[in-house]
């Protein structure tokens, strides 16, 4: 539900860093979109490209630290709106007068279900 | 930036150890990535032979691999942690989940009503009519006795039971302008309706 925007919105925050750290963990190094490999494989091979090992580990390396800034943002957010107390927030009051008025429409139908069915059989008689 | 509230020491304690782990971890990763680059270079001269600094090297880099990994699952735990803490803590969140999570109800609510009472308008007209057409009718007319407007209903059919007023179409409070002869007779029809005292709340 798109409604709950500010609510998902971190949460959705912190979903997209830990995608990002399972890709830096799978590839070592290389971006998850780039099919060239990974540093530690290019660093295996009998002739290594200096520039391509360079480009990998230099996007390992602000991959790492762009996780690490979000990370601290998280936890400088929480810091602030902590209080330390649990939320006694509800909802309870609206959903139960939901609830009523669904309970008038279905015996409303009940009802008119019974007018129905009397009507029909008075057609037949 | 605004200044620090004074936490409570147990959520105090928990966010540092949070940073913390964030700091290790983070460390660990880079740490042991750096290392093994580094013993991937191979040195032409060495205290053992080469295949011995090879099958070491080789150790190295899968226990500094290892740890990668171990430092990589931590953050995960660490991230895991955090969700928990900003779903019970982030305050905002909440009260912006629990005011849409009301006003949606409240919509709710309000359109199961309105169409509650548009039906009852509608229902009342075809009512009218239908008690129109009974009290005028030749069915009204001939009986004898001051029957109640359900007993009169199934006195036409002799299989049901008489002694109950059971939720008949034509139970309401009679329009004081219907002619027929029963016209006396229709206000104590109206308290003898069916089965819903709530029916007109």
């Amino acid at each position: 539900m798109a409604t709950y925007s500010l609510a998902n919105e971190r949460l959705r925050a912190l979903e997209d860093i830990e995608r990002e750290i399972g890709a830096i963990l799978q590839n070592a190094g290389s971006r998850y979109d780039d099919e060239r490999g990974t540093v530690i494989l290019e660093l295996s091979k009998e002739k290594t490209n200096e520039r391509l090992l360079d480009r990998q580990a230099a996007a390992f390396t602000a991959s790492v630290q762009h996780v690490e800034a979000e990370l601290s943002a998280q936890i400088r957010y929480l810091t602030q709106v902590a209080t330390g107390q649990p939320h006694e927030g509800s909802s309870y009051s609206s959903r139960k007068d939901c609830q009523m008025a669904l309970k008038r429409v279905d015996y409303a139908r009940l009802k008119l279900s019974e007018v129905a069915r009397t009507c029909e059989q008075m057609l037949e008689n | 930036m605004a200044q620090q509230r004074a936490l409570p020491q147990s959520k105090e304690t928990l966010l540092q150890s949070y940073n913390k782990r964030l700091k290790d971890d983070v460390k660990s990763i880079m740490d042991n990535f750096t290392e093994i680059i580094k013993t991937a270079k191979i040195e032409d001269e060495t205290q053992v032979s080469r295949a011995t600094q090879g099958e070491q090297d080789n150790y190295e880099m899968h226990v500094r691999a290892a740890n990668i990994v171990r430092a990589g699952e931590s953050l995960m735990k660490l991230v895991s942690d955090l969700k928990q803490f900003l779903i019970l803590n982030d305050f905002p969140s909440v009260n912006e989940a629990i005011d849409q999570r009301r006003q949606q109800l409240r919509a709710l609510r309000e359109e199961c009503d309105r169409k509650l009472v548009a039906l009852r308008d509608e229902v009342s007209i075809d009512l009218y009519e239908l008690e129109e057409e009974y009290y005028s009718s030749s069915s009204s007319l001939c009986e004898a006795n001051d029957l109640p407007l359900c007993e009169a209903y199934w006195r036409l059919d002799p299989d049901t039971d008489s002694a109950d007023c059971p939720s008949a179409p034509l139970l309401a409070s009679p329009e004081p302008s219907a002619g027929g002869p029963l016209q006396a007779a229709a206000p104590a029809h109206s308290h003898t309706s069916g089965p819903g005292p709530t029916e007109h709340t």
